[in-house]
């Protein structure tokens, strides 16, 4: 039983009296443990694929299951919950909050999972470690590179323990040696840890190095499945 | 997320925009200064009113009247041909009964009375005209019983000594104009001198108390005199000249006797304070110039009544009206309520009880109306002030929106919910509330501070008036000023808080 799965979801925007088709039908599986790459050139969808496995938008028609759950059905609190518990997002531009350190930014997605005072200091700590950042704790994301920055906000995703983490172009900002050790740090997060990746990237090489599958996309829909 | 996390953020987000928020907070201080020094004002101008007519004793004093011997003795008289309803009572307007009184009023009847709801005491009013010898000269004056101790505004300013010390104490108080009379240079000199109420040598009834007294003062007993009306109770007329019509009264005869010594423990001074109304009468209580205790003042009345009272007496026994043990009771009484609000209710039942009475002001909750519409005006032109401050708050938030929209994204991306982005929102309205009241009030009460003293300096003090307080500030308009302006602000804060929750989080990702 896939852990992902996206069941003939399209998403269809609404420009005045023009209606644009960003997803067209698209179905799509990934088990738990699995670094998925959907590979793509912008405008493919790809990236609105993503939000709407990570729970922040809706499709038009079809649904997209958790653990054989659809979100579909969910409330906006539930899907708060979601978004919170059960998967980690991280973004080309690192959307750390500015004003706030690397410690404080992770504190923040602690503190809506609900950890409290000294065990949310030490969990914040912990998870900057695992990302190699344990010296850059008061750093803001101003005084980190582009790469730290995308550590901090790893950290950031993985701090409620979500089962997936959901990467939008995570190398976008970062040259290809930072991009290189990036991954390869996401790589070895889902070996050791058997954390599940769905990566939404544009680079073929970067994908076809790290992922254990790539999709392909192509004007909303899904063009090439490599693994089936 | 916890309270505290919320409390947290939104004074970081308050931080964050220094200028702004101390600009928006300006506006809520500035509108709940204006409302809390208006508001302030308002109940200052009550309190210094109601104060001022407290002072003179006119809201807090009924006058009840019982049923008098006088009018028993005339029962059977057609009411219509009576010429005088109490001849025997202190005349004047203002002290009419409201209705014919059915209850005589003794002892039992003031216990009664004094145990209604709201009645602080009640005391009666006992008043005669006696010759006193103090000083070497003998003068006639007025003469009223007091309960002692005593509340009354009447006994708070004393110009020497102080009030009588004991309710069965052979002491009385003087007014000042008694002192001068008597011959006093000083109030002081007056201070522990005996004041002697002569009587008539052959009355009957004379007190047995003063026997001691009067071999003693007989050698000067020997130069006065000479009047056979003396004991009889006269109108008021202390205006006589000292001495003259006292060495008139004592150029011969040896028929009258000291009756009852007092030692003087007091000089009043009877010149209203300042403030006081019109002709200086304070309270409902007839005024005198020689205060005794009660039960002295009414044993004299009756070791000494008139012959006019003994006739009223005599003619009330034998009508049946009065038992041959029952006493005639008093003429009227002061009662004291704790509150003027009791006023009404303790009147009420004065008339339940079969007692007249009487009260300057019966309707003090109409003046109570009066006030509160006043503080309300005030209170509404101060809270236009706040209502134009509560626009600046939804316009700081508003733009704070504009500015934090990623900010906003990014916490629902990690999972906040709606609420929690809302509750940030009105928290830091909250904040802006409570420091605007917190401060708002502080200006208020530094305001009413400095108004206070401006009006002393250039009004009052120029006018040889002492400085006064315009302004009342209690507790509860500070503390419901504050809540007031917590409220607002979170009001102000609801439409900015609702868009802030509806920010779709991919747009705002996306945002710059």
């Amino acid at each position: 039983m896939p852990l992902l799965e996206a069941r003939e979801v399209s998403k269809v925007y609404q420009m005045g009296t023009t209606s644009v088709t960003a997803l067209d039908d698209v179905s799509l599986a990934v088990d738990e443990g699995q670094f998925v790459a959907i590979q793509g050139t912008s405008g493919s969808g790809k990236s609105t694929l993503l939000n709407m496995v990570g729970g922040l938008d809706h499709p038009s028609s079809g649904d997209v299951y958790f653990n054989a759950k659809p979100l579909g059905p969910l409330s906006k609190k539930e899907m708060a919950r979601y978004r919170r518990f059960s998967v980690g997002m991280i973004f080309q531009n690192f959307n750390l909050i500015p004003t706030m350190n690397a410690e404080e930014n992770i504190k923040l997605a602690l503190a809506f999972g609900g950890l409290r005072g000294a065990q949310r200091r030490k969990t914040a700590k912990d998870l900057l470690g695992r990302v190699g950042l344990s010296d850059r704790l008061t750093h803001r994301p101003s005084e980190l590179s582009g790469g730290e920055q995308q550590r901090v906000a790893i950290a950031r995703a993985l701090a409620n323990n979500p089962k997936v983490l959901l990467a939008d172009e995570p190398t976008g900002n970062l040259d290809s040696t930072r991009a290189h050790e990036l991954l390869g740090l996401l790589r070895e997060m889902v070996t050791r840890d058997s954390l599940t990746i769905l990566m939404v990237t544009h680079d073929r090489e970067l994908a076809s190095s790290f992922a254990d599958r790539i999709i392909l996309m192509k004007d909303g829909r899904i063009v090439e499945k490599d693994d089936e | 997320m916890s309270f505290l996390d919320i409390l947290h953020l939104a004074l970081r987000n308050l931080r964050q925009a220094k200028l702004r928020f101390f600009l928006t907070t300006m506006g809520v201080i500035v509108g709940v200064a204006v409302i809390v020094t208006m508001v302030s004002f308002g109940l200052g101008l009550q309190r210094n009113m109601l104060s001022r007519f407290r002072a003179l004793d006119l809201f807090n004093e009924v006058r009840v009247f019982g049923k008098s011997v006088f009018s028993m003795a005339v029962a059977g008289v057609d009411p219509k041909l009576k010429r005088d309803e109490n001849p025997g009572g202190p005349r004047g307007p203002g002290f009419r009964a409201d209705q014919r009184p059915t209850r005589i009023l003794d002892d039992a009847a003031l216990a009664e009375i004094a145990a209604i709801p709201g009645v602080a005491y009640a005391e009666p009013d006992i008043g005669f005209t006696t010759f006193v010898r103090a000083n070497g000269r003998v003068v006639p004056l007025t003469v009223n019983g007091v309960s002692v101790p005593n509340a009354s505004s009447r006994f708070k300013n004393f110009l020497a000594g102080q009030m009588i010390s004991r309710a069965d104490a052979d002491e009385a108080v003087i007014d000042d104009v008694s002192a001068e009379t008597l011959g006093f240079k000083q109030p002081a000199d007056a201070i522990g001198q005996t004041i002697e109420f002569l009587a008539p040598a052959n009355e009957k009834n004379t007190s047995q108390k003063s026997d001691g007294q009067r071999s003693s003062d007989s050698s000067e007993s020997e130069d006065e005199g000479g009047l056979n009306f003396f004991g009889i109770p006269l109108e008021d007329d202390s205006d006589i000249e000292p001495g003259s019509d006292a060495n008139k009264a004592t150029s011969d005869g040896l028929n009258q006797v000291v009756a009852h010594t007092f030692r003087i423990s007091g000089v009043l001074n009877s010149k209203p304070k300042e403030g006081a109304g019109q002709g200086g009468r304070i309270g409902l209580m007839s005024g005198a110039a020689i205060y005794v205790p009660l039960r002295a003042a009414r044993q004299w009345t009756i070791d000494h009544r008139n012959p006019m009272g003994e006739v009223a007496l005599a003619l009330a026994r034998q009508s049946g009206q009065l038992g041959e043990r029952e006493t005639e009771g008093y003429f009227s009484a002061v009662i004291r309520v704790d509150d003027p609000v009791a006023l009404t209710p303790v009147r009420q039942r004065l008339t339940e009880l079969g007692f007249g009475s009487f009260s300057i002001v019966d309707e003090l909750e109409q003046l109570r109306t009066v006030f509160l519409i006043l503080d309300s005006v005030l209170g509404l032109l101060g809270g236009i002030s706040l209502l134009v401050a509560s626009f600046g708050i939804a316009n700081t938030m508003i733009m704070s929106i504009l500015e934090r929209t990623r900010e906003i994204g990014i916490m629902k991306a990690i999972g906040a919910e709606d609420r929690e982005i809302k509750l940030i929102f009105f928290v830091e309205a909250a904040v802006i509330g409570v420091t605007g009241g917190v401060l708002g009030t502080l200006a208020a009460w530094g305001v009413d501070g400095i108004a206070n003293r401006l009006a002393y300096r250039f009004v009052l003090k120029p006018q040889g008036a002492s400085f006064v307080d315009f302004f009342s500030l209690p507790p509860w308009l500070s503390g419901s000023a504050i809540l007031f302006a917590v409220v607002i602000s979170i009001l102000a804060a609801l439409y900015p808080a609702a868009r802030a929750a509806r920010i779709d989080p991919v747009r705002a990702l996306r945002h710059d």
